[in-house]
């Protein structure tokens, strides 16, 4: 048997980490607190940029985890690591105690909870939504509203729980911009006679293929992007919402009254950070996410030589970012359970 | 007779500087108040406020009754300097009066009389005297030990004096311990002490020869002129004027005038009145959690004074009002630091805000006027929570803000920006009146307070919500099932306790619904969200520092809601809260 490695987190970054963990020969196992692999990914319909399905990418991983024989265990949620030297020991909250030489954290993200932002009325009107509940619309195959008809017009409110200070959520959530072009994109597609208007800050087109896809948006999809915030929305009579905003590029304010609203709500560092860090002795950043011991070359190591970290632990990230953060840090792993054998 | 010696220079000479430099500034404070303040003093002047002066000057000035409430130790130590030097000084003019046979004397014949006469024996005066010193020592005792252990006194922090202050400080605590040695040094050559100079006098008898007597004696009456001359220099200069100030300030605050906004020569006196008895210092949630350690009221009002407050200093405070709830003397803190804002206001560009023309978003039509707020407009919920109280009350309303309204104003004013503030309220005060309401409510209760202290609104009834609730419960109108399975804890927001005086109603309405349970400080000693739009200055984290640590100890109450009645209050402690935070109209609807 292999050098044993915990991998807490069956997200896309810790598949990947118990993958490559795995092919080197190592005995990876894989710690997942809900009732199955994926995480967050599981809630999701289809991908930007290229509208690839979800499940295509927690298929494909799930099929390999399978046919490797990775370990796994499901419905385990950590309740407390010790960091012992060269071991480490993972208690789970059912009682049962896991030792490992190494561990990869790979937790991922909390979404933010729009209903602190009470101001847009997400909780209090029936139709003012998050991404999250429209992505679970679109894998049911079906927009409505809370009457249950098609909406003839939907606004996105960009950066909700970004780069917002007064929730306490400085950082930018990165994923959102492209998420709001590719849901306008995905409306306009389901119901094309919908008027869809997004409201942004500013677009944080960063990827391959993305700021393509925003021109896409404009020119093909006819979506209204407007630079500007939503200031507060209201709820009309027949539950459609109210939107008061400022359109700054044409400095001045601005009513809508649309029969959804969207909220694109950003990546919120998980609750758990805080415990699994003092437990281990780790250091967050200010926005709670996880410190890398060193920004470029350590960036998935830690100040614990045999701690690693994956994925949206560290910092909001796209799936395929936080694929790579799981093969890397698989390998920084490798590495340094195979330290003496490679005569360091 | 004039009763001329040396040694009465040093005392005369301060007497003198004293008397004529604080003269002169209250002389030209009063005869620069405003007219309409003038008018006060001439109308109130003869009346019932004069004797309730008096007897404030008496209680606060003398006693100082108040600071028994903080603790009972601080105030017997404020209270025997005070009172006892005061019945020393009476004293001193009764024996002078009785020996001489006459009321009219020199003061430094009654302030040095054993000195002067070392054979008068009246009887009693002599252990009055000592009585009256061993009280005054025994206050003086523990003010130094209050520099030392504040915790004696229940204080976590005393008052960090400047230089100035402390050479005030050390004359007054060197006058008495030398009034004590002059006096025993006189009954050791004449026998002129009681219990306690006279005791001492014998020890100095023994110890010393009578020529050594002689001169120790008169170097101490010397030092002991000298250090009460030092220290009446000192008033006028340190803290103590407060011990004059606060006279005038309770005759002018008992005719009715108060500190304005836009600061008047009253604001003068308030500040001269501040002894720096460091009381306000310890309710500082600032200072509690270590956020700002200059900026209490105390330092603040030093600032002013000396001429060197900062536009950092003035903006940083929450202006919950816990300083002002406390502070012995009743010194308008909020108000003098308004007016430091609108000394350091940035925003005097008579066009802003002109825009705002004369808007009416309102809707609806009624008698009773309802003005949510802007706060409120963010809040949804409170929206939805109270059109539902509304509509279960029957009454036809006049939305005053429901598509969008104009600001009350009061942010502005508690930045200092009073012309934009009242640009606004000019506005608003315009709406209610063309829609003819008879009864304004308000979810807000920053908007509550600038309606009610600066809108002047004659024939309009100002209320918040929560009182609107409790009269419509009290009615009949709406009915509260209680289930006394549902567990309230209740915040008081600092503009609708300390700041309007509404502590009753939310907590007779929540009982009404289930079951209150609460902290330890409430009501009028209650803590800031951390929200406050007063501090301008404050940074997020801090903001969430002190929500923090009051929804840590709303949480341990085991309550299941957190209830408060401002929209501002709720949006602060639901970033910090683990159980949910709602408005009493939420609670209720």
């Amino acid at each position: 048997m292999g050098k044993r490695v915990i991998i807490v987190g069956g997200g896309v970054a810790g598949m990947q980490a118990a993958i490559t963990l795995k092919k080197t020969g190592c005995s990876p196992l894989l710690i997942e607190k809900n009732i199955a692999l994926g995480g967050k990914l599981n809630n999701w319909d289809r991908l930007f940029p290229s509208q690839t399905s979800a499940n295509e990418i927690i298929n494909g991983l799930t099929d390999e985890i399978a046919s490797l024989n990775i370990k796994n265990i499901l419905c385990g949620e950590v309740s407390e690591m010790r960091h012992d030297e060269d071991k480490i020991e993972v208690n789970l909250t059912d009682g049962n105690t896991y030792e490992a030489d190494a561990i990869i954290i790979a937790t991922g993200f909390d979404l933010f909870n729009a209903t602190q932002k009470e101001e847009y009325g997400y909780g209090v009107y029936n139709n003012v939504i998050t991404s999250a509940d429209l992505e679970e619309m679109f894998r049911q195959g079906e927009v409505k509203t809370s009457t249950g008809v098609p909406p003839s017009s939907v606004a996105f409110l960009h950066c909700v729980g970004s780069r917002d200070l007064q929730v306490g959520q400085g950082h930018c959530s990165r994923v959102c911009c492209i998420t709001g072009v590719k849901q306008a994109i995905e409306i306009r597609q389901a119901l094309p006679e919908c008027q869809v208007y997004n409201f942004y800050m500013d677009m944080r087109m960063f990827g391959p293929g993305y700021e393509e896809l925003y021109k896409e948006a404009q020119e093909k999809w006819k979506i209204n992007f407007i630079r500007g915030r939503i200031s507060e929305a209201s709820q009309t009579i027949d539950n459609r919402i109210r939107i008061k905003a400022e359109d700054t590029l044409a400095g001045r304010p601005l009513k809508l009254t649309v029969d959804m609203l969207v909220l694109l709500i950003g990546k919120k560092a998980a609750a758990c950070n805080r415990k699994l860090a003092a437990d281990l002795g780790l250091s967050l950043r200010e926005s709670g996410f996880y410190a890398p011991k060193d920004n470029f070359t350590d960036n998935v190591c830690t100040c614990k030589e045999n701690v690693f970290i994956a994925g949206t632990a560290l910092a909001p990230k796209t799936i395929g970012e936080a694929m790579n953060d799981g093969t890397a840090a698989a390998i920084k792993a490798y590495e340094y359970l195979n330290r003496f054998e490679n005569g360091k | 007779m004039s009763y001329f010696e040396p040694f009465i220079i040093p005392f005369s000479v301060g007497v003198v500087i004293l008397f004529a430099v604080m003269w002169t500034k209250f002389i030209s404070w009063i005869s620069a108040l405003p007219k309409s303040d003038k008018k006060l003093i001439i109308r109130n002047a003869v009346s019932k406020a004069t004797f309730a002066a008096l007897w404030e000057v008496f209680s606060e000035c003398l006693l100082h009754r108040r600071i028994s409430r903080v603790n009972p130790r601080l105030w017997y130590m404020h209270m025997s300097l005070a009172f006892g030097w005061f019945l020393l000084i009476v004293a001193g003019k009764i024996e002078g009066t009785l020996y001489l046979k006459s009321p009219v004397n020199p003061p430094y014949v009654d302030v040095f009389f054993r000195k002067y006469f070392p054979e008068a024996h009246i009887p009693f005066m002599g252990f009055i005297m000592d009585l009256l010193l061993l009280f005054i020592l025994s206050g003086l005792f523990m003010a130094v030990l209050k520099r030392f252990k504040p915790s004696v006194y229940g204080m976590k922090k005393t008052t960090k004096h400047t230089a100035g202050d402390r050479i005030a400080l050390s004359s007054l605590w060197a006058i008495f311990p030398l009034r004590l040695t002059a006096e025993s040094f006189n009954s050791a050559l004449y026998d002129s002490g009681s219990f306690l100079t006279g005791t001492i006098g014998n020890l100095f008898a023994f110890l010393f020869p009578e020529h050594v007597l002689q001169i120790l004696n008169e170097t101490s009456w010397w030092l002991y002129s000298t250090a009460l001359g030092t220290f009446f220099v000192a008033i006028p200069l340190s803290r103590y004027l407060h011990i004059f100030a606060e006279i005038p300030l309770i005759f002018l605050r008992s005719f009715k005038i108060r500190a304005a906004a836009v600061p008047t020569t009253f604001t003068n006196l308030e500040i001269a009145a501040c002894s720096r008895c460091g009381i306000c210092i310890d309710p500082c949630q600032l200072g509690r959690n270590d956020i700002a350690n200059d900026i209490q009221s105390v330092y603040s009002l030093r600032n002013i004074r000396e001429k060197c407050n900062t536009v950092e200093n003035s903006d940083n405070c929450l202006m919950c009002g816990r300083c002002e709830n406390i502070c012995p003397v009743g010194i308008e803190l909020n108000t003098i630091r308004i007016s430091q804002r609108y000394k350091f206001r940035k925003n005097d560009n008579p066009y802003n805000y002109r825009y705002i023309g004369n808007r009416d978003f309102s809707q609806g039509e009624g008698k009773t006027g309802y003005f949510a707020g802007c706060m409120t407009m963010l809040s949804p919920k409170i929206i939805q929570a109270m059109e539902k109280i509304f509509r279960q009350s029957g009454e036809e309303v006049w939305f005053a803000d429901k598509d969008g309204g104009v600001c009350c104003g009061r942010p502005q004013k508690l930045a200092g920006n009073i012309d934009a503030a009242n640009r606004m309220m000019e506005l608003n005060k315009s709406l209610f009146i063309k829609h003819g309401i008879t009864t304004l409510v308000t979810s807000c209760p920053i908007c509550l307070k600038v309606f009610k202290e600066d809108y002047k609104l004659e024939n309009i009834r100002v209320i918040h919500h929560t009182q609107y609730i409790h009269e419509l419960v009290q009615k009949g109108v709406l009915k509260l099932k209680k289930d006394n399975r549902k567990i309230f804890t209740y915040h008081d927001p600092c503009e609708l306790g300390r700041g309007s005086r509404i502590y009753e109603q939310p907590r007779a309405v929540l009982s009404l619904a289930g079951t209150l349970v609460e902290i330890d400080e409430t009501r009028e000693n209650s803590l800031c969200c951390g929200g406050s739009l007063a501090n301008t200055r404050l940074s997020f984290e801090n903001k969430n520092l002190i929500s923090k640590t009051l929804t840590d100890r709303f949480e341990a109450t085991g309550a299941q809601y957190l209830v408060t009645s401002c929209p501002l209050c709720k949006k602060t402690l639901s970033r910090t809260s683990n159980i949910p935070v709602i408005d009493i109209a939420e609670a209720v609807s």
